[in-house]
């Protein structure tokens, strides 16, 4: 896709859905904001290069008749609707786990259905005071290992939990996590030669590699692949998980690394602080697997920004460019074990920030 | 003395009865030789302690006639056998208790299990079944592992119990122990 069309089609398509769902919304009782935030910004090179996931519109509302602020998801696209069939499965099954020795706090269902060819999902919003990173860093971390506590409470390992497992959320085993970083390496080389050290990503291969026992041994956990702040909300010290649609049970540090990696470049001290909760509390091999897991993630990011490359034009193309650097510095440090610097981070959120549209940085608002 | 414990959890799972296993054995290894019996698929290791395991990825039958198996050969040449309660470990064990004479002894390190086996007319069986074939039954549980948080004062009173609590279980146990000892 060249690089101005795939921009081009997601605003063509925001703005048609949007004009057809308005109506149809009003019927079921709900009136869209005039502004939406989600579906701007870098929001089209997202839906660009997780095209397996399908096309939808996440949009805000109100509901009429008591003025309740309510999320909206629409998909009139297979995929998309597959994909939001799939997270409320997931959500409902979660609900009832027998395994699951915590539990999952989720935005109330409001609707839904389908109408029209559209499937809709509507939950209420969840208000919060303020965004995770504006709370002190002991609440950051309390809740955030919460979180994480909670995650872990959920093994699958008997026959009848894998059963459940294999039905409702994907798995991920040893070979699974090998095969795919094998796969970003062949990716990022084929796709930007030169762009990222092949001799860094065979090392990150190799380690992973002679680690496969440390991985396989923390396998069969749930875990969130994408647990970030803009996937959850927080009212009242209750975390609210959104996007059910990233939950799979793999190694029990994935979720830990994705979160980890975030932190580096948003809260270092956070990161720094929840790697020392793990040095301290766990085994030794598990301070392991959640190296392995960052590596693996790592290479993961480097691809998403590297398959954005060719999707994208001016500023936001420099942006990514400077992304797959950063990520690149912070995979050489996480193999080394050291901190990143400082220096480095500044550097490139000034980048960043420079090389923002305006559009982005007003999604970018209140988002973590 | 040679020592089995015998446990449905173990380390890398996370619940109470895990921890407390792998804990017991590394305190209980230096002075004794010590092996565990459990459900699992690559347990976390310890330096001198064996661990059998059995894979928990079969149907329910086929599980608890691999862990019977398991525990023929372990409990042989014990001399004593320290389980931890769950029907997953209670049936097998019990079946195994005719086949050896190693003295067991039951410790409910699951309580919620504990509770759930009284109201429930199978589980309660087996549970009875077994303990009318244990030396003894045990409650006492030392504390959990305080966590220490990066951002936090050591808690360094909260360690010290914990300490402590472990010391006077082990006690305990060994005064037990050494009284059915074979």
């Amino acid at each position: 896709m060249r690089p101005s069309t795939a921009q081009d089609e997601w605003e063509k398509y925001r703005e048609t859905e949007i004009q057809k769902l308005g109506p149809l919304l009003l019927a079921l009782g709900y009136t869209l904001d005039p502004e939406q935030p989600h579906t701007k910004g870098e929001r089209y090179l997202m839906q660009a290069v997780t095209t397996e996931s399908g096309q939808k519109l996440v949009l805000l509302g109100t509901r009429t008749k008591d003025n309740l602020r309510a999320v909206i998801k629409v998909s009139s696209d297979k995929k998309g609707m597959q994909e939001l069939q799939h997270e409320r499965v997931c959500r409902e099954v979660l609900k009832d786990i027998r395994f699951a020795y915590n539990i999952f706090h989720t935005p109330d269902e409001l609707f839904f259905g389908k109408k029209n060819g559209y499937l809709i999902s509507i939950q209420v919003f969840i208000p919060q005071e303020r965004p995770f990173l504006e709370r002190p860093l002991t609440e950051q971390f309390s809740l955030a290992l919460a979180a994480f506590k909670a995650q872990e409470g959920a093994h699958a390992t008997t026959y009848g939990h894998e059963r459940i497992v294999g039905k409702t959320f994907g798995t991920m085993r040893i070979e699974d996590y090998i095969r795919q970083f094998e796969q970003f390496k062949i990716n990022i080389s084929r796709s930007k030669p030169g762009l990222v050290s092949e001799e860094l990503l065979t090392h990150a291969e190799r380690f992973l590699k002679e680690n496969r026992l440390i991985i396989e041994q923390y396998s069969g956990f749930l875990t969130h692949t994408d647990f970030v702040p803009h996937n959850i909300r927080i009212q009242d010290s209750t975390i609210y998980l959104l996007d059910y649609s990233s939950l799979r049970f793999g190694n029990k540090y994935e979720g830990w690394a994705r979160f980890l990696n975030f932190m580096v470049l948003h809260n270092p001290p956070l990161a720094e602080a929840l790697n020392e909760y793990i040095r301290l509390n766990r085994t030794p091999e598990e301070v392991l697997a959640l190296k392995l897991m960052r590596v693996y993630r790592l290479g993961e990011i480097i691809w998403y920004y590297t398959n954005t490359l060719d999707k994208c034009t001016g500023d936001l193309c420099a942006l990514n460019t400077e992304r797959v650097q950063f990520w690149t510095t912070t995979l050489e440090h996480v193999l080394a074990d050291k901190p990143m610097p400082s220096e480095i981070i500044e550097q490139y959120q000034n980048k960043r920030d420079n090389l923002r549209s305006e559009d982005e940085k007003k999604r970018q608002q209140g988002l973590h | 003395m040679k020592i089995v414990l015998v446990t449905p959890l173990y380390p890398p799972e996370v619940a109470a009865a895990a921890p407390y296993t792998k804990e017991l054995a590394k305190r209980m290894s230096p002075t004794h030789t010590v092996s565990v019996v459990t459900y699992s698929h690559l347990p976390e290791q310890l330096p001198d302690v064996l661990v059998h395991t059995v894979k928990k990825n079969q149907p329910l039958p086929f599980r608890l006639i691999s862990f019977f198996f398991a525990l023929i050969p372990a409990l042989r040449n014990a001399d004593i056998c320290y389980a931890q309660n769950g029907p997953s470990v209670e049936f097998p064990l019990f079946l195994a208790s005719f086949v050896t004479r190693t003295p067991i002894f039951i410790h409910i390190g699951d309580p919620a299990a504990h509770v759930y086996a009284k109201n429930h007319f199978f589980r309660n069986i087996v549970e009875r079944l077994l303990f009318s074939r244990a030396k003894k039954v045990l409650t006492d549980t030392p504390l959990p592992r305080p966590e220490i948080l990066p951002l936090e004062e050591m808690p360094e009173q909260e360690l010290v119990a914990y300490e402590r609590s472990w010391t006077e279980h082990l006690t305990l146990l060994e005064e037990t122990f050494s009284t059915y000892a074979t």
